[in-house]
């Protein structure tokens, strides 16, 4: 006779205890899922990350330097192949940088006219800190990069990653010698832009290996918009500066509005981290309106506070 | 002998310091073929094999740990590739019976049938944290990769198999 099922509890071997084993973990491990989910982004998984960051940093710093000298050395070897039509490209290019150039010496002179006249104060110039890419994550659905500078150079959470030729990303995560940026493609990468010529404000979502879509406001149609134009940040939000060149509309189709990057990923060894604070400009307007105008700065002070 | 022991501890490791290697490659700025050519997911090909041909070698809490580095230096969400790295090897210890002593092609077969069931998973599960529904192809290319490149890894881990089966014998 069983009590209480005493002849399976015979059963109960080494089988039976991995198999209890991993309907804990993957009870823990979709209960991780849930915590990240609803968790704030601040939490244990958040200072867990910054201090794996810093660990990896010299590991991908040492791992890293083969590829980049094989990598060095294969573009040796591409450039020697290309050299003749890279140098005639290049020297096209040299001409009509060239007129370009003057032609912003002239804007420039005119604009400091125009800035003269008007007394435009000019917010500070924003810092920079360069940095070298040692990782790139290649895994499904995820698209971000791991830079060798972190906290101890000045980097914080939020700030616009930056290349030659346009925005890479901004900084998720801060360790002390390591930061990790999403890049432009993640999928739950959000970015606010203005789309030139056509003025619209829309948000750039990334999709993964495919080209970046813009979403629009409802309120408005994406009327005016052409293949072509440029897509910059509008600084919506106050997190990123405005203006920094994203890319260009290549697709409109029912699909909705794709967007071709300037940055090119597979390229981008060095990057530059834009220090980027909106609460500054604030505070200017408040020392240099104190005397005048004191409601002005009572209205300041709030909207400081809101920050 | 003590020394054949402390060899055989390490050999014990391989499976671990291989999925572990796997993980920092997905690290690494590869960019393969200029960035055309996807690295391969190896943990999971490393969880494959050893989970088929010596399971006690890579028990379940191991499987977890590398699925849990994984989430925290890709900086994912935290638990997805635990939990899909956990699924994958109940997956092949399922089937491990049929799979034990039959032709190679047979276990490459079954391995792209393992990534097609883990990358529908990883794509659910993706869609499901960002709240849109994202395009599966986005990440077809980088799984026929890893089909792709599992025989040549097999070959390696068989070596490093037989090594760790004669030092137990």
């Amino acid at each position: 006779m069983e009590i209480l099922g005493q002849f399976r509890r015979e059963g109960l071997g080494r089988r039976e205890n991995r198999r209890l084993g991993l309907i804990f973990l993957m009870a823990l491990s979709f209960s991780m899922v849930l915590f990240s989910l609803f968790g704030a982004r601040a939490s244990v998984f958040e200072k867990a990350r910054e201090a794996l960051l810093d660990i990896s940093e010299p590991v991908l710093s040492v791992l890293g330097s083969p590829i980049r000298w094989v990598d060095a050395r294969f573009g040796d070897l591409s450039d020697y192949i290309n050299v003749l039509d890279e140098n005639k490209r290049l020297r096209e290019e040299n001409a009509e940088l060239r007129a370009w150039m003057h032609e912003a010496i002239t804007l420039q002179r005119q604009l400091d006219y125009f800035r003269g006249v008007l007394g435009v104060e000019l917010p500070e110039p924003a810092d920079y800190v360069d940095a070298l890419v040692i990782g790139e994550v290649d895994t499904p659905f995820q698209r971000s990069m791991i830079l060798n500078a972190g906290a101890s150079q000045g980097i914080e959470n939020g700030f616009a990653v930056v290349q030659d030729a346009g925005m890479v990303g901004h900084v998720v995560t801060t360790g002390k010698s390591a930061s990790r940026i999403l890049l432009l493609t993640d999928p739950s990468s959000r970015t606010p832009v203005v789309v030139e010529g056509a003025e619209l404000e829309a948000i750039l979502v990334g999709r993964s290996r495919g080209r970046p879509a813009l979403t629009f406001f409802a309120t408005r149609d994406p009327e005016g918009l052409a293949v072509g134009q440029r897509v910059v940040t509008s600084g919506a939000g106050g997190v990123l500066p405005r203006g920094i060149p994203i890319g260009e509309v290549t697709n409109i189709s029912d699909d909705g509005v794709r967007v071709k990057l300037f940055a090119n990923y597979a390229g981008t060894d060095f990057v530059r981290v834009v220090k980027y604070h909106f609460q500054p400009d604030l505070t200017q307007v408040e020392e240099n309106d104190v005397d005048e105008a004191p409601q002005a700065n009572d209205e300041a002070d709030d909207e400081g506070g809101d920050e | 002998m003590s020394e054949l022991a402390q060899d055989r501890r390490w050999l014990a490791l391989t499976p671990t310091l291989m999925a572990i290697a796997g993980v920092v490659l997905l690290l690494l700025p590869l960019r393969l073929f200029g960035g055309y050519v996807p690295t391969p997911i190896i943990p999971l090909a490393v969880i494959f094999f050893w989970s088929l041909y010596e399971p006690d070698l890579i028990p379940y809490p191991i499987v977890f740990l590398i699925g849990l580095l994984q989430d925290f230096l890709t900086g994912g969400t935290v638990g997805v590739w635990a939990s899909v790295y956990l699924f994958s090897q109940w997956l092949i210890l399922q089937q491990r019976k049929y799979f034990l002593g039959r032709e190679q092609h047979v276990v490459w077969l079954g391995f792209s049938i393992t990534v097609v069931v883990i990358s529908i998973i990883i794509w659910l599960e993706q869609s499901l944290l960002t709240r849109t529904l994202l395009p599966y192809t986005a990440s077809l290319w980088q799984w026929v990769v890893t089909i792709a490149i599992y025989p040549l890894l097999s070959i390696a881990f068989s070596f490093l198999h037989k090594r760790a089966i004669m030092e137990e014998e």
